[in-house]
């Protein structure tokens, strides 16, 4: 661990204002100052009050809508046990798919800054160290040959495939001097090719398989039950806690490896202790509402853009500001296709591809 | 590769005094050899299993009768040329893209060409009988490489622009067509994604026609532009100072690139990979740093050819398309790739 974060922070600093170097992961970053514990605090409850909106919009909008006094009724009725009333069961029914969209929007968003920061690679995204790929592959051999249902029980399943496909990509991607940001991704580009060609041919000659895979694949909050969020739940906490505490060694990663052994880190522990927290996040995330994609993309990036390049505090509003960005997306697909809905995974790639772009049109430092 | 073994095979041939081209043993050499190897996987093609001929059914080609001409004419012999004819349109689009973004994973998947084709078609299976799903494929991956175009801005010439676009612009048609295979029927949706995968069954003459127009069109402007690629290969500043209009060349090629990879996915659906392995397996069997058309346009054929005749030939216990088959090759390719790049400490 770094003896002095004064000293880590100020060259962060240093590197931000320079396009090229490590710290340029935000696009055209321009000068600014790290941010300070109480605009950190202030930016931090504003992320929580954005978070609280899109509870309670999550909760009260759809095919019925409700009033947030009606929502706040509901929910105490929920608590006491004694609901009744038809605006008691629609809050109910609401209940799952918001709790799980703020389990797997946060899993998502603090996976994503996990991987941009140990890449140093500002693309990185669950889907690039072959996690939606493990998890897939896994659920559709459980599916196909172990006669699993489409939606019980799959964590157990869909987290054994993803840390294993995590390590198979580290691994391959490790040659003599470690992983390299490109070469994570050409791995993981490989690694998932080979699984989804897999997980094809078995769509293709099973059509019971085929029948779950095609839901399963798309991503959504809706049709889930509490149960599939406790299963999760314990995988993602721990995630959580081990990815929250490692803000330190990336910002002690983000000056380099040799930068960072010479501040007392050890990288190549570090980074593999990162990636499996990220894996166990993005697997919990998978599990329980299937292959999202953008989440972990887009969040670290708006976040950035406020908070600039302190791992610390990217991590901790990126916990609030993905669940809020998740379940706004879900609420989006309930407006707008209605009376039937949007699933969530095509609301968040329709939503994140032109950020993506407008990313991509403001980049300057990319070869 | 060494400037030296580049020169030093080099012979070149005059015709009279204006007309002269060079030529390199090991090239025609390879060619020959790739040529002949799609030969022969066609005799096997058309010979294997029970339906096949007998080998003296398949050299008296000529006067074919019976099942015989059932076989050559309507089962196998025109899956067989567009396998043909699609295999050398996507090595030849991977070889230009590639040599286009300098980049070994240039191809038709990463500008949002594939996924975009792949929308069009479950465009049309949402709404039926507009246009036929072929048509509808090639305006999707146009539609999708219009846009990424678009979106990076300078047009095509930054590689890293334009592989980030590709990655957005794909998610988008990918989002779309999980949509699509939500909202359909169970039947629809499994032929939509058989069709998705690429597949080369109950192929008839027009698709060979179809394919055959597009590479007549298209292989000899190819062709003609490789001179300037090579230069533009070298970096924009060198080729801007030899004289090469560097942004036009990049566009035209690319342009090519598209028509020949929108004809193949018209014919067989976005088959996957061959558009990316065939250049570089090319240029390691012609020892250059640039393959050219000929060479990339054999091995895709190859590839091809060969992927079908596995998929036909071995029970995989449902028939399986041929996309899938190509896919598994071309990633297992791409991670020995990748593997022997990392211990040489290239990557």
């Amino acid at each position: 661990m770094p003896r002095s974060t004064s000293s880590i922070n100020q060259r962060i600093l240093a590197e931000a204002g320079n396009p090229g170097a490590a710290g340029a992961d935000a696009p055209a970053a321009p000068r600014r100052q790290l941010l300070g514990a109480r605009r950190g605090t202030v930016l931090l409850a504003a992320g929580v009050g954005v978070l609280l909106l899109a509870v309670v919009t999550s909760l009260a909008v759809g095919a019925h809508q409700l009033s947030p006094a009606e929502v706040a009724a509901s929910l105490w009725t929920e608590i006491t046990g004694t609901g009744s009333t038809y605006a008691d069961d629609v809050v109910a029914s609401r209940v799952p798919r918001t709790v799980l969209g703020l389990v797997a929007g946060a899993a998502l968003a603090v996976a994503g800054v996990m991987m941009q920061g140990l890449t140093r690679n500002p693309l990185a995204d669950p889907g690039i160290l072959g996690v939606n790929a493990g998890a897939a592959a896994a659920m559709v051999t459980g599916m196909a040959f172990f006669g699993l249902g489409a939606t019980s029980a799959n964590v157990w399943v869909a987290l054994p495939g993803a840390v294993l496909t995590v390590l198979v990509v580290y691994a391959l991607a490790s040659g003599r001097r470690g992983a390299t940001p490109v070469r994570l991704v050409l791995a993981g580009t490989v690694i998932s090719a080979v699984l989804m060609s897999y997980i094809q041919a078995v769509a293709l000659t099973r059509p019971d398989v085929f029948t779950m895979y095609r839901f399963w694949a798309v991503g959504s909050l809706s049709g889930r039950t509490m149960e599939q969020a406790y299963e999760v739940l314990p995988f993602f906490l721990v995630g959580l806690v081990a990815a929250l505490a490692a803000g330190r060694s990336l910002n002690a990663l983000a000056l380099g490896e040799e930068a960072a052994a010479s501040l007392g880190l050890h990288p190549q522990a570090a980074k593999i202790m990162g990636a499996l927290a990220a894996a166990l996040l993005c697997a919990s995330a998978t599990a329980a509402v299937g292959p999202i994609g953008f989440v972990g993309l887009a969040v670290p990036h708006i976040v950035r853009s406020f908070t600039g390049p302190d791992h610390r505090w990217l991590l901790l509003i990126s916990a609030v500001v993905g669940p809020a960005l998740l379940l706004l997306a879900d609420v989006a697909g309930r407006l707008v296709a209605q009376p039937a809905e949007l699933l969530t995974g095509v609301v968040t790639a329709l939503l994140g591809a032109p950020l993506l772009i407008l990313a991509v049109r403001r980049m300057r430092a990319v070869a | 590769m060494s400037a030296l073994t580049a020169v030093r095979g080099v012979r070149t041939v005059r015709i009279g005094r204006n007309l002269s081209f060079r030529y390199r043993r090991r090239s025609v050499l390879v060619s020959a050899l790739l040529a002949a190897g799609v030969l022969l996987v066609g005799a096997f093609t058309l010979t294997a299993g029970e339906l096949g001929l007998s080998w003296r059914e398949l050299f008296a080609v000529s006067q074919p009768e019976g099942s015989a001409s059932f076989v050559l004419g309507v089962l196998r012999g025109p899956r067989f040329l567009t396998a043909v004819g699609a295999g050398m349109a996507l090595g030849v689009a991977g070889s230009l893209f590639q040599t286009v973004t300098r980049n070994p994973l240039g191809s038709p998947e990463v500008v949002g060409l594939t996924s975009g084709a792949a929308a069009g078609a479950a465009a049309v299976t949402l709404w039926p009988g507009y246009l036929p799903v072929p048509a509808a494929a090639i305006l999707g991956g146009g539609l999708a490489v219009g846009l990424v175009w678009l979106s990076t801005g300078r047009g095509f010439s930054r590689p890293g622009k334009l592989i980030v676009a590709g990655i957005g612009i794909s998610a988008v048609a990918t989002a779309l067509t999980s949509l699509a295979m939500t909202t359909v029927g169970e039947r629809q949706a499994q032929t939509l994604a058989f069709y998705l995968n690429g597949s080369l069954a109950s192929r008839s003459w027009s698709h060979v026609a179809t394919i055959t127009a597009a590479l007549v069109l298209v292989l000899p402007a190819a062709a003609l532009l490789q001179r300037r690629l090579n230069l533009v290969s070298l970096g924009d500043e060198v080729a801007e100072s030899l004289g090469v209009r560097v942004d036009r060349t990049r566009t035209v090629a690319v342009l090519l690139a598209v028509v020949l990879a929108a004809s193949a996915v018209s014919v067989c659906g976005p088959v996957a990979f061959v558009a990316l392995v065939a250049p570089q397996i090319a240029l390691r069997l012609l020892g250059v740093s640039s393959p050219g058309v000929v060479a990339p346009a054999l091995v895709g054929a190859l590839v091809l050819t060969l992927s079908d005749f596995a998929v036909q030939q071995i029970d995989f216990g449902a028939a399986l398309p041929v996309g899938i088959f190509t896919a598994a090759l071309g990633s297992l390719y791409l991670g020995y790739l990748l593997f022997i790049q990392a211990r040489k400490g290239v990557l």
